[in-house]
């Protein structure tokens, strides 16, 4: 019967700082680029408060506080910028702005086509229930009365 | 412990670890499969490799035996933070990114209670939700306007990118693996236990055998010392007196007495697991009493009670500059977003 170590905490937070980073590396939109940013914070976080427990005092809590502080700050900072580049182009794409590669790199194209977009589904129809009525043929008399 | 972490050489050296590294290549190829992309993506492939990576990686951890609540809603949290961190990098719609960050931000919430930081955890959530209700609107303002867009079906070197985070998963692992390794004192506790238990005096006298074994000289056949005893002896230091101390209540036959000493032995022995790798504070740091809780019966500080209330001393005695400093960037910061963001006329930018 072996209580948590502080190596069982150290790795997951090892672990959500790993997936952040593959994040931001790998994905396109500026937004989940800012989210996983965000994750490898919260991984730091974690290894903070663990060594707080086990180291026990409260410095490594009270740098999770900063750490939060920071947090916010880009936050703010990083949504503004989001904001003003996508009225620039009008996309959240971080790949149109790779003008800003040095000189001799080589840009980054798209290569592989996209698959076709799937059909969109056609809206559903009720089944039709009953009978028509017979529509008969106003007689003369009738429409005259009306 | 300041042996180079590949001392043994090349693969040799790397192989003792590949209980680290296993996961960590099964996360790779699964993290390589489950990111967008134009064609190659295998989705169901992905979320079968993560799994197993995600279950062998928990076996690792749970190879120390036990099962205590404590562990379990570890175990609870942290998948549910993994799994959502993986969702994060895997989803193609923003809105479902968002939300599974949501889901990592309330099982870290989860752990930090378990850690005994309730006031990090309220802080977390209470910042976070702001962050994430705006993440949102931003989502669903820009992102939504025209669809899926093309950037959120691709990704940006995908291999490369999983190349990277799995090399450094998987030298973080290794690198805890090293510092965190519990081999040593495991097998002693285990024997140890086995004393405690023992039936008769010479079911005892046999298991106390083997616990000399550990401590015997290594060229002697049957000697199990293959482990490293100074840092067992550095653990558990008055280990030389108890095993002099037990051959003499052996001879004497006192089975009683002696099973009680080798109870208290375990549990000191579980007190020092619990120190591995953990550095003592430095007793020169300038840090004041507030920071450090009251000294335990083992004359260790333990954290207080009172988290909220030590925490506010603690922000206000050591950190008092950082906290005026931490005010003046969220200041500028909210200034600055107020200026990169505003509208301008045309003229102007």
């Amino acid at each position: 019967m072996s209580p948590l170590t502080l190596h069982d905490y150290l790795a997951v937070g090892a672990i959500l700082f790993g997936l952040g980073m593959v994040g931001f590396l790998a994905r396109r939109n500026l937004i989940i680029m800012f989210l996983s940013a965000e994750m490898m914070l919260q991984g730091v976080a974690l290894n903070l408060t663990a060594f707080a427990r086990y180291r026990g005092n409260l410095q490594g809590q009270a740098f999770v506080l900063f750490l939060l502080t920071v947090a916010a700050c880009e936050a703010a900072i990083a949504l503004a910028l989001i904001l003003m580049l996508f009225r620039r182009n009008r996309s959240l794409d971080v790949s149109l702005w790779q003008e800003l590669r040095e000189d001799d790199q080589p840009p980054n194209l798209d290569e592989e086509p996209l698959p076709p977009a799937p059909e969109p589904e056609p809206l559903p129809q009720l089944t039709p229930a009953g009978h028509e009525p017979v529509h008969a043929e106003p007689s003369h008399e009738e429409a005259s009365h009306v | 412990m300041d042996v180079a972490l590949f001392a043994d050489g090349g693969a040799a050296g790397l192989a003792r670890y590949w209980l680290a590294l296993l996961p960590a290549a099964l996360g790779f190829v699964g993290v390589y499969c489950l990111l967008p992309q134009a064609k190659g993506g295998r989705p169901m492939l992905g979320t079968l490799l993560g799994g197993a990576a995600l279950a062998l990686t928990g076996w690792l951890l749970l190879r120390h035996d036990g099962i205590l609540p404590e562990r379990i809603l570890f175990y609870a949290f942290s998948a549910l933070a993994i799994v959502g961190g993986g969702m994060v990098l895997a989803q193609r719609n923003p809105v479902h990114a968002a939300l599974s960050f949501a889901l990592v931000v309330l099982s870290t919430c989860g752990l930090f209670l378990l850690l005994a930081a309730p006031f990090l955890m309220a802080a977390t959530i209470i910042v976070y939700a702001g962050a994430i209700v705006v993440t949102f609107l931003f989502v669903i303002m820009l992102a939504q306007q025209a669809g899926l867009a093309s950037a959120d079906q691709r990704s940006r070197e995908p291999f490369l990118a999983s190349l990277a985070g799995y090399i450094l998963i998987g030298a973080l692992l290794c690198v805890l693996e090293k510092t965190f390794d519990a081999r040593t004192i495991d097998a002693a506790l285990e024997r140890i236990d086995a004393v405690a238990r023992a039936e008769s005096v010479d079911d005892a006298r046999r298991q106390f055998g083997e616990i000399r074994k550990l401590f015997d000289d290594p060229q002697k056949p049957g000697s199990d010392r293959t482990l490293p005893v100074d840092e067992m002896k550095r653990l558990i230091p008055q280990t030389d007196q108890d095993l002099l101390e037990a051959e003499f209540l052996l001879n004497a036959r006192d089975l009683p007495k002696l099973k009680a000493m080798f109870r208290k032995l375990h549990q000191q022995g579980l007190q020092a697991r619990l120190s591995i790798g953990v550095l003592t504070a430095d007793e020169k740091q300038p840090a004041t009493p507030f920071s450090q809780g009251p000294l335990d019966a083992a004359g260790r500080h333990a954290l207080p009670a009172q988290n909220v209330a030590g925490l506010g001393r603690t922000l206000f005695a050591d950190y008092l500059l950082p906290i005026e400093l931490a005010g003046i960037l969220l200041l500028v910061a909210s200034i600055g977003a107020i200026a990169i963001a505003a509208r301008r006329p045309e003229g102007l930018r």
